[in-house]
């Protein structure tokens, strides 16, 4: 996996019109035309999670039961309400459409009505809002802004995309989602900061005790559990978990720490799944990750033999390369450098989003040994 | 690449959006801090807990445990499923913390209250609730629906 650590707008490269007043150079920013085929597994992502969002509601109302059956509050009393069947008939045209949206067929039609039954749906009573459902929703919002059905969809298969430009389109969705995920992130730490229970450990104590029995019924070692139970432990674990929330969401934003942002957040999101109970989020925040990935895809040109060319295009989700087959390995990166042999599997396998957690340290060491020893 | 810039009209207007989004963003962080869990992002906000015995109060005074029989064949577990309220007799988490828990309750007496008309024999709903906010000593508290009947 690639994160973007170069501007995508030439507006902001040294050349570019430095004189411009903040409100010329905010457009530019915003109207600068990125590539969105980095997005592709996060439309999939996304189009599958609203489904797993929808099911049990869908299961419900198979019987004839709806959130007007049980307990519900509106959110306001001005926020309308549609007649039952109606409603139903909704949730199924919003799955539909999720369908449609993981496959890429009518993609941005798609996105759209899944948005607005989603959306709809989450306001439709204090119930239904949960973190994590508002989260899914703001991803999916931000998706129906971006062209990103026009390639790797069925779309792409039927020729229904522009014949040139697919795939690209304005920057702003774009760094608006990032924005928006990136404060989830970052509130979430800073309101534990501010909370002399949560970085005083009192409240991951407390969560702590409360799972001990099921800790220990599952072979977890008394010794382990006494130490996660204990205060002096969690007082020190509490930091670490603040800090690691704001590093995330604040480092996310700058491009110097994008890529620790994101190495640190796939473990993040494990732990939370492991730990909690959070419905999707924990899918939707790992998947939301790629919207940090360049803006760029197909720049780098990899050589491989046709077994690995095989290899990287099933893990290539992200549509790094440009991939030619031949003897030997090398990689032509969008610097203009050349890789060969294992330096170029490694820098390929920092670039994949399956190995990129594992490769992405070892390419630092890599890196630190060449700097520590420069050849004579 | 840099798209050819739009109209004026058009700039203004995508100005408006972003400084929309990044203002109903922050405000709904800042919202958090005054109760409203919308958009404020504030994960595992509490590690409280808490557990109420509800009764059904009848015109005649007697009181009825919402676990047993209850006119018109209802449940609660049937009636409020949502909000970690399904099952209050049970020791559970105040998943968005215990006032949100709280509020919630009140809301959940006054709809099944309101939404059980083939009970002919309740007046109010009753809710002794035990919690404990974080570490603090626990803390009673009793909520009740409004009167059946009662405009």
């Amino acid at each position: 996996m690639t994160l973007d650590v170069r501007p995508a707008n030439p507006a902001d490269t040294p050349g570019g019109p430095r004189h411009r007043s903040r409100l010329e150079r905010l457009d530019a920013a915003l109207v600068a035309i990125v590539d969105y085929r980095a997005l592709v597994p996060l439309r999939i992502a996304v189009g599958l999670l609203v489904l797993m969002h929808l099911r049990p509601m869908l299961a419900e109302s198979a019987g004839g039961v709806t959130y007007r059956d049980t307990f519900h509050v509106p959110v306001a009393p001005w926020y309308p309400e549609v007649p039952e069947a109606v409603y139903i008939a909704a949730l199924w045209l919003g799955a539909g459409a999720a369908v449609l949206l993981a496959f890429g067929l009518f993609t941005r039609t798609a996105s759209i009505v899944t948005a607005i039954v989603v959306v709809y749906n989450l306001l439709l009573t204090e119930t239904h809002y949960h973190h994590n459902r508002a989260f899914l929703a703001v991803v999916l919002v931000w998706l129906t802004l971006m062209p990103v059905g026009e390639r790797v969809s069925l779309d792409a298969r039927l020729g229904r995309t522009p014949r040139t430009g697919a795939g690209w389109g304005p920057r702003w969705p774009l760094l608006m989602v990032r924005f928006q995920v990136a404060t989830v992130y970052a509130a979430s730490g800073i309101s534990k900061l501010l909370d002399p229970d949560w970085i005083g450990g009192v409240v991951l104590q407390l969560r702590v005790e409360s799972q001990l029995d099921v800790a220990l019924s599952r072979g977890v070692p008394a010794a382990v559990v006494d130490v996660a139970a204990s205060s002096s432990f969690q007082w020190w674990f509490a930091k670490v978990v603040v800090a690691t929330e704001i590093f995330i969401g604040l480092g996310l934003l700058w491009r110097r720490t994008r890529w620790a942002a994101v190495w640190i957040a796939i473990p993040f999101h494990v732990a939370i799944e492991l730990s909690a109970e959070v419905e999707l989020f924990s899918y939707a925040g790992l998947a939301a990750l790629v919207i940090w990935v360049s803006g760029r895809s197909g720049d780098r040109t990899l050589t491989v033999s046709p077994r690995w060319a095989r290899v990287v295009r099933a893990f290539d989700w992200t549509g790094r390369f440009a991939i030619d087959t031949g003897s030997g390995s090398s990689l032509a990166d969008r610097d203009g450098s050349r890789l060969e042999g294992r330096d170029a599997g490694w820098r390929c396998a920092t670039l994949l989003p399956a190995t990129f957690w594992l490769a992405a340290p070892w390419q630092v060491v890599r890196r630190r040994r060449r700097v520590d020893s420069p050849e004579p | 690449m840099v798209s050819s810039l739009p109209s004026p009209a058009l700039r203004r207007w995508r100005r408006v959006v972003v400084a929309a989004v990044v203002g109903i963003t922050l405000a709904g962080v800042v919202a958090g801090y005054s109760g409203s869990r919308v958009l404020a992002w504030q994960m595992f906000p509490e590690a409280s807990r808490w557990q109420a015995d509800i009764v059904r109060v009848a015109e005649d005074g007697s009181r009825h445990s919402i676990d047993g029989p209850w006119p018109g064949g209802y449940r609660w577990h049937t009636l409020v499923t949502e909000s970690g309220l399904a099952a209050p007799s049970i020791e559970g988490n105040a998943a968005y913390g215990i006032d949100t828990t709280l509020d919630a309750l009140q809301h959940a007496l006054t709809w099944v209250a309101a939404h059980t008309p083939e009970d002919g024999e309740t007046a109010y709903l009753e809710a002794t609730v035990w919690y404990r906010h974080n570490a603090d000593p626990p803390q009673t508290v009793t909520l009740r629906s409004p009167v059946r009947g009662e405009p």
